[in-house]
């Protein structure tokens, strides 16, 4: 039997369909006879009496689920999402440098130092990626920080602004489409495959309505694992791999014919009803992967 | 071994700075010299550089980001054999009187805030520690037990100008296990014993002449001695 940790912060339990995927998770490790404890941060010197940890709080190297990912990692025990994938795939700077490196199809993207914020410069991005052009703080997560420039002036007004936490931004490539394809991604095999809707009018997956500060979500469409396209497959494992052997919610574009990534991310969002549409199992398969 | 750095180091040294090694894709053993490696700044990102060009380099990214966290730098540090005092990470005034009891000293765990510390040495103090350094009670704190008194020193390339053989002793254990070339050390000491405390980067305006000479010397040498830079 296998002892595993789930570290949660509160705001887990804010959503419904959150809370269910975490009692399934908790379901699927009891039916297979493991131990499954909900671990919050303040019990995290409890984390040498588990075998394992799953984190579900946001991941990033600056929060405590870094400090509890390394703490379980140091002292051996098995842990999604690991340290490095938390440092590679909570910068997409980093990301995006190892997707060049090791030739991973993306979509076109530049990196911009702090130092490098004037005229020139920004007219020789606009040369090359066209208008607009897509800004984004290298921290971004749920849409957050990502935002879209047609212009020198807010160009710079966003730069700035991100600029203020990190002193290099990603500039990519504004890349419309219908939707993005999430692929979740389990020790180099798929666990699921969906689609995040872009709502109607916007261009990414979570958007807010023009003078309002509620975010609307596209809706997420659950397809079959087996119908899933070769070329699709291919991107994802090789984005994947770059990261680690991990838990990844990879972020795939469809463009004339080809797959872009546009990033993977570690700790990928799990709602019942949505990513589990199709794929039943993969609460089962993340827990006896913990568990192995 | 290429030099990158931040700060004006001694002309012979021959360093880039960070933005033009940060265009550049030269492959060669790498040290980054930075008065300030937060995670998302410039002496990161030069670690990131030289990492993902394959580059061995000092400091790496896992050490950046480990010896800023409190609670991972004490982690390590004591499975290195480096002395430590007991610790807890929370965001509770009760658990850190119930089970290290006061005074205690307090770093902040958070995203926001990486210098300093508190000390607290009764309950309201605490609440105030706890209050400020976790951004009322949003984040979580690293608190230890306050012994004696305690020490900060600049540590370059694990040296320190201070005549104090145990903290040197620690400085240089730190830099051997974490490899950041400059930092502030926090150290206790109590009872003729040193405890690593905590670690911090260091302003640019806390840099002296004699500072800089002797990172520029700790640098010649390490080139002198060849490409063993122990990454």
């Amino acid at each position: 039997m296998s002892k595993i940790a789930c570290f949660v912060e509160k705001y887990n339990f804010t959503d419904p369909r959150e809370e269910a995927a975490l009692q399934n998770f908790k379901l699927a490790a009891e039916r297979s006879g493991q131990e499954f404890r909900f671990l919050f941060r303040e019990n995290i010197e409890d984390i040498p009496n588990y075998d394992a940890v799953f984190i579900r709080a946001t991941t990033d190297p600056l929060f405590t689920s870094y400090i509890v990912s390394k703490t379980a990692w140091e002292l051996g025990l098995k842990v999604i999402d690991d340290p490095e994938s938390i440092t590679i795939c909570g910068n997409k700077i980093h990301q995006y440098a190892l997707f060049e490196k090791y030739d991973v199809p993306r979509i076109p993207t530049v990196f911009l130092n702090k130092d490098d914020l004037h005229h020139k410069k920004i007219t020789e991005i606009f040369d090359e990626l066209g208008k607009p052009v897509v800004i984004k703080a290298p921290y971004t997560s749920f849409s957050r920080y990502v935002e879209k420039a047609a212009c020198e002036t807010s160009f710079r007004d966003i730069a700035k602004r991100f600029f203020k936490k990190s002193d290099v931004l990603a500039i990519q490539k504004f890349t419309p489409t219908a939707f993005d394809w999430r692929v979740g991604v389990l020790n180099n095999d798929i666990l699921y495959v969906c689609k995040y809707m872009i709502p109607k009018g916007k261009w990414k997956h979570g958007a807010k309505l023009r003078g309002k500060p509620t975010v609307i979500w596209g809706r997420t469409v659950s397809s079959e694992k087996k119908d899933m396209p070769t070329g699709l497959r291919e991107v994802a494992l090789k984005a994947c791999s770059v990261a680690g052997k991990g838990l990844y919610g990879v972020d795939i574009k469809e463009v004339n014919g080809d797959y872009v990534v546009v990033e993977i991310n570690d700790n990928p969002s799990i709602y019942a009803g949505y990513e589990d549409s199709m794929d039943k199992d993969i609460y089962q398969r993340i827990i006896a992967y913990l568990s192995e | 071994m290429l030099v990158v750095s931040n700060i004006d180091l001694k002309d012979d040294l021959n360093a880039l700075k960070p933005s033009q090694f940060l265009e550049s894709s030269i492959k060669d053993t790498t040290i980054n010299i930075n008065n300030d490696y937060r995670y998302l700044k410039t002496g990161y990102y030069v670690s990131l550089h030289a990492e993902v060009l394959g580059n061995n380099v000092i400091p790496s990214c896992e050490n950046i980001i480990d010896s800023s966290r409190t609670p991972i730098l004490l982690l390590r540090a004591a499975r290195a054999k480096i002395p430590t005092l007991p610790f807890l990470v929370t965001d509770s005034v009760k658990k850190i009187i119930a089970e290290l009891k006061l005074p205690v000293v307090v770093f902040a765990v958070n995203p926001f805030i990486y210098e300093g510390y508190q000390v607290a040495k009764n309950k309201s103090a605490l609440y105030r520690a706890l209050k400020s350094l976790g951004m009322n009670y949003k984040f979580t704190v690293c608190a230890q037990p306050l012994m004696g008194k305690i020490f900060t020193v600049k540590s370059f390339l694990g040296k320190s100008q201070l005549e104090d053989e145990q903290i040197s002793a620690i400085t240089e254990k730190v830099y051997e296990l974490f490899k950041i070339p400059i930092c502030k050390v926090h150290v206790q000491k109590t009872e003729g014993k040193a405890f690593l405390c905590g670690l911090e980067p260091l302003k640019e305006n806390e840099l002296s002449k004699s500072d800089l000479e002797l990172i520029s010397k700790e640098i010649m040498l390490i080139s002198q001695q060849g490409e063993h830079i122990g990454v």
